[in-house]
């Protein structure tokens, strides 16, 4: 009884790992990209996710400011 | 100036740069960084959230994506010299110009729609008629419909100036277009709200406020007075608490 109650528990984890996996493995050239912000980028001028900016090339630049 | 930027700069609307800060700096310090080094004063967004995985080993590193939301490059900028600035010139192209296939009777058409007047190309697509009229047709609308779904957008983000300006446009570019007529006359009319006037004066007074000052010092003490007045004078509206958080920006010691 109590292994059961232990499998329910990992049904769980197993999906925020999976969903982890997921958002963190580099996208292959010609796949589609989603993205929401969870918050509004400076400038966002109401864009809220990559949804928003379909029909325009969007140029993504990883920089630091260190 | 970083040459994201540059580009961002160089297509205007027809490009959208998202610059991502990948070192942990916290948001107001990182923000207040890009206006001191005259930075702001286009299109360009920013942010720390991880749009996409990065694939390399350290930084720079860019990804585009194409009109269709799928991605076209990424990696280290250097590898990439002229093809960057090439595949996102034939984006831009592709989001203005006939798609591939497309017959040479609506070459006209097309080359209408690319200067701007849907009306006109409208009529060209009316002519040449049969699928292929009607399918360029289609396409030109939905490309359209984009413009107002930005217009929305702005709207919604009180950046209304620009709003305006897009109405403008719209106006300009659905001239006789008999289905547009009613969305352009509505935009217009959302914008022209009397419950919007007050944040109407608030966002032309920080659109010109930013014009003016985010490519010359902007962090100057006159700048810096000019900001708190227009956060006062504006007070309660979404622009003048804009102008208040760049006075707040202004303060932040960026050398520690």
């Amino acid at each position: 009884m109590q292994m059961s109650r232990w499998r329910f528990a990992l049904v769980p984890l197993a999906l925020v790992g999976a969903a982890w996996l997921s958002a963190s493995r580099p996208v292959a050239e010609g796949e589609q990209v989603e993205f929401k912000f969870r918050e509004a980028p400076v400038n966002a001028a109401g864009v809220k996710g990559l949804g928003d900016l379909r029909g325009v090339p969007v140029l993504i630049d990883f920089w630091g400011k260190n | 100036m970083p040459a994201s930027l540059k580009i961002q700069e160089q297509f205007g609307d027809d490009v959208q740069v998202i610059f991502v800060e990948c070192q942990g700096t916290e948001k107001n310090t990182y923000e207040a960084f890009i206006w001191k080094m005259k930075w702001m004063g286009n299109n360009a967004l920013w942010t720390n959230e991880r749009v996409i995985p990065t694939v390399g080993r350290g930084l720079p590193e860019v990804a585009l994506i194409g009109v269709d939301g799928s991605v076209l490059m990424q990696g280290y900028p250097g590898d990439f010299g002229k093809r960057l600035e090439e595949t996102i010139a034939a984006e831009v192209k592709k989001s203005k110009h006939a798609p591939p296939g497309s017959p040479a009777s609506l070459k006209e058409a097309w080359a209408v729609f690319a200067k701007g007047d849907l009306g006109g190309a409208l009529e060209q697509c009316d002519k040449v008629g049969g699928d292929d009229g009607a399918k360029a047709r289609a396409l030109m609308m939905e490309r359209t419909a984009t413009h107002f779904a930005r217009f929305e957008r702005l709207l919604a983000a009180s950046d209304l100036t620009e709003a305006g300006e897009l109405v403008d446009a719209l106006r300009k570019s659905c001239k006789g277009v008999a289905e547009l007529a009613a969305r352009v006359s509505d935009a217009a009319a959302k914008l022209a709200a009397p419950e919007l006037a007050a944040e109407r004066e608030a966002s032309k007074a920080w659109a010109s406020f930013v014009a003016k000052i985010a490519k010359e010092k902007p962090f100057d003490g006159g700048n810096v007075k000019k900001a708190e007045n227009i956060a006062s004078k504006h007070e309660g509206t979404k622009n003048g608490a804009r102008a208040a958080h760049f006075v707040e920006l202004s303060k932040i010691n960026l050398n520690r």
